[in-house]
């Protein structure tokens, strides 16, 4: 087993490109990339936690979704498909899966690609369908998806009523009790959770995966 | 502004511009009743803004943006299609609630122009929107990462060349101009005219012209509302708007991602950027500020707010030049009014830097008791009340949480009663509350 500390490190310090250089470098020398990939998955498991101190914020959130993308694709060509599909799968049989969208009438996708980006660092399978979604698409695609939770986003006040009739549509066709609904935005609250009929109510990232991982445990 | 400007401290140049705006110099007003009600309305926002002790109530700022036109009916399309209906629909809404402020109404722009100008920067009624929304920002990545030694060196021409080609389509064509620089001296100016003269720059000037007079054509008629909002007693509450240096970088040039990868790819540009934008920034604000004699300059903050940023990150990136603009402009006597959007509970420390200039921070999420435990008595503190309400609760929860609100917040006698969000929409029964509960338990 190599020791890969210095790798670990970069990733978790955001420093790009010196964990670009050693992963092309421990690949050159002979590393198994499953060890390599290993290491990348450490290193998302201190960034959350330094998330979760908020240590890190949001750049950080989006450094290390690109770091991850870029060892990826270097690593892609060296992992036998049956690795990485082994690990993915395993890794959503554990924690569940999460819809996300943007509600009907509301094009800003800021808060819900970062609530998207933060659930997928904590190992969560989301499938995002985008922004200005209606209602009955979001059930149909939450019903495709297999999903356990809907995560509805809105920056709008104008986007409380269409959060509502996702939760409504979801009690006339049954699923109310199957699927569970948190939404997020920078003009949620209680009131606004309770007027929805929503399960949970965010303004940030962490606090909705914290939220999620309780109700899949 | 006058004699002996000059030598005034700039507290005193903003006490000027505040006295000047009070007294209603220049107002057609109905009879001397409404004068008289236009003085005591801006009077109350300029004594919470002086924090002066002999104020008689917390002044009500509601921020309107389409709740004026919504209460009434009129889709957010007619508003931004029919100044008509959108000046008359402001109107009523002062005599009808009679807050203290009136929203500003040409913050909802003319449709006809943005489609002249193929304006992709925002989606609005209509256009991207269903008709009966707001309009909503677009963002994308309208600079690239390779721009910003083009900004840094030269915001204008960048603006001018690279940016509004790609943010207003109809003005595409000004990407293929030669540098304006190329007018300085007789044999260079034929060959800048030369690019001026060329069919597409030519369409692009005709459009530009085309959406300046239909703007024009415009506040024409949503101005003869806007003298009568005024004649009848309700002073404006923003005389101009500008924006965080950083935001501008966020928001509208590099989009939220890519900036963020910058504050590690390019951190000395990202520096250098937005402490180029500090000037122009301020002299957007006091511009519009000056031509509306009318000091309050409205800030949206969005990118430093809790949660965004580190602590460290909002202390390199996004305050210092935030903190310049704010200066700049009380140098010129405007008052910088920030709605801070979000929660800012871990930055108030930095807001108390403010404490020497007259400014206004209005909340959105922040801790109203916090706000006023770190700033109370220092600088005038607005908002905190939840939009959320006003949509989906009723009268009583409404004069309750406002009780509240004025107990955790009013204490210092530097507070002005506001929602926490800008009101696309509200309800008439929880409006009503708001500005009833407001006035009556808000005696000092």
């Amino acid at each position: 087993m190599t020791d890969l500390k210095d790798l670990l490190t970069s990733v978790v310090e955001m420093q790009e490109d010196s964990a670009i250089a050693l992963t092309v470098k421990y690949l050159d020398q002979g590393v198994p990339a499953l060890e390599i990939f290993n290491c990348y998955q450490a290193a998302l498991v201190e960034i959350g936690k330094r998330f979760e101190k908020q240590i890190y914020f949001i750049p950080e959130l989006i450094m290390s979704g690109e770091m991850m993308r870029a060892g990826a694709e270097l690593l892609k060509p060296h992992l036998a498909s049956q690795d990485c599909a082994g690990e993915e799968s395993k890794e959503s049989r554990k924690l569940g899966k999460v819809l996300m969208a943007t509600v009907e009438g509301d094009i800003h996708d800021i808060g819900k690609n970062i609530g998207t980006m933060m659930m997928e660092l904590n190992g969560l399978d989301v499938r995002d369908i985008g922004v200005d979604v209606p209602a009955d698409r979001i059930i149909e695609e939450a019903k495709a998806f297999g999903a356990d939770v809907i995560g509805l986003s809105g920056l709008l006040t104008l986007a409380f009523d269409p959060m509502k009739a996702v939760v409504e549509k979801l009690k006339e066709q049954g699923l109310r009790d199957k699927i569970k609904v948190i939404i997020g935005g920078g003009q949620m609250d209680e009131q606004i959770c309770q007027y929805v009929g929503a399960d949970a109510f965010v303004t940030d990232a962490v606090l909705g995966v914290n939220y999620i991982k309780g109700w899949l445990s | 502004m006058f004699q002996g400007w000059d030598k005034l401290s700039v507290v005193e140049r903003q006490d000027a511009f505040l006295a000047q705006w009070v007294s209603g110099e220049g107002i057609e007003f109905t009879d001397n009743e409404r004068k008289a009600a236009y003085q005591e309305r801006a009077g109350l926002i300029a004594d919470a803004i002086r924090i002066d002790q002999s104020i008689k109530r917390v002044p009500i700022m509601p921020l309107t943006t389409f709740a004026p036109t919504m209460l009434k009916g009129i889709s957010g399309r007619d508003a931004m299609y029919d100044p008509h209906a959108a000046g008359k629909a402001y109107l009523d809404f002062c005599t009808d609630y009679e807050p203290d402020t009136a929203g500003s109404a040409p913050m909802l722009m003319y449709g006809p122009a943005l489609e002249t100008l193929k304006y992709n920067l925002y989606k609005w009624p209509g256009n991207g929107v269903a008709d009966n929304l707001s309009y909503q920002f677009h963002e994308k990545e309208y600079m690239k990462a390779d721009e910003f030694d083009h900004l840094i060196s030269d915001p204008t021409d960048f603006w001018l060349r690279s940016w509004m080609p790609k943010t207003h389509g109809a003005l595409a064509p000004f990407a293929g101009m030669p540098p304006i620089y190329g007018s300085m001296e007789l044999p260079m100016l034929g060959p800048w005219l030369i690019s001026i003269g060329t069919p597409p720059v030519q369409e692009a000037l005709k459009a530009l012209m085309e959406a300046g007079k239909q703007c024009f054509d415009w506040i024409t008629i949503l101005g003869g509302y806007l003298g009568q909002i005024m004649a009848a007693g309700f002073p404006f509450g923003a005389g101009g708007a500008t924006k965080a240096p950083f935001d501008v970088l966020s928001d509208s040039f590099r989009g939220t991602t890519p900036l963020m990868m910058d504050m590690y790819r390019r951190p000395e540009k990202v520096l250098e950027a937005v402490e180029r934008l500090v000037r122009p920034m301020i002299e957007t604000g006091v511009h519009s500020a000056k031509t509306n004699g009318n000091p309050l300059v409205f800030i949206p903050l969005h990118k430093g707010a809790d949660g965004f940023m580190s602590d460290e990150q909002f202390r390199r990136y996004y305050w210092p030049t935030l903190k310049a603009v704010m200066y700049g402009l009380a140098e010129a006597g405007c008052v910088p009014a920030c709605f801070v959007e979000g929660g800012y509970n871990q930055r108030l420390e930095y807001l108390k830097e403010t404490s020497d200039i007259r400014c206004i921070y209005l909340f959105d999420r922040t801790d109203m008791g916090k706000a006023r435990e770190v700033l109370g008595g220092r600088v005038c503190i607005a908002g905190g009340f939840p939009v959320s309400l006003i949509l989906t609760g009723t009268p009583d929860q409404v004069e309750e949480e406002t009780k509240k609100l004025i107990d955790a917040a009013a204490g210092d006698r530097g507070y002005i009663l506001s929602v926490g969000c800008a009101l696309d929409e509200a309800k008439e029964e929880t409006m009503r509350a708001f500005v009833k509960t407001g006035k009556r338990y808000g005696k000092y």
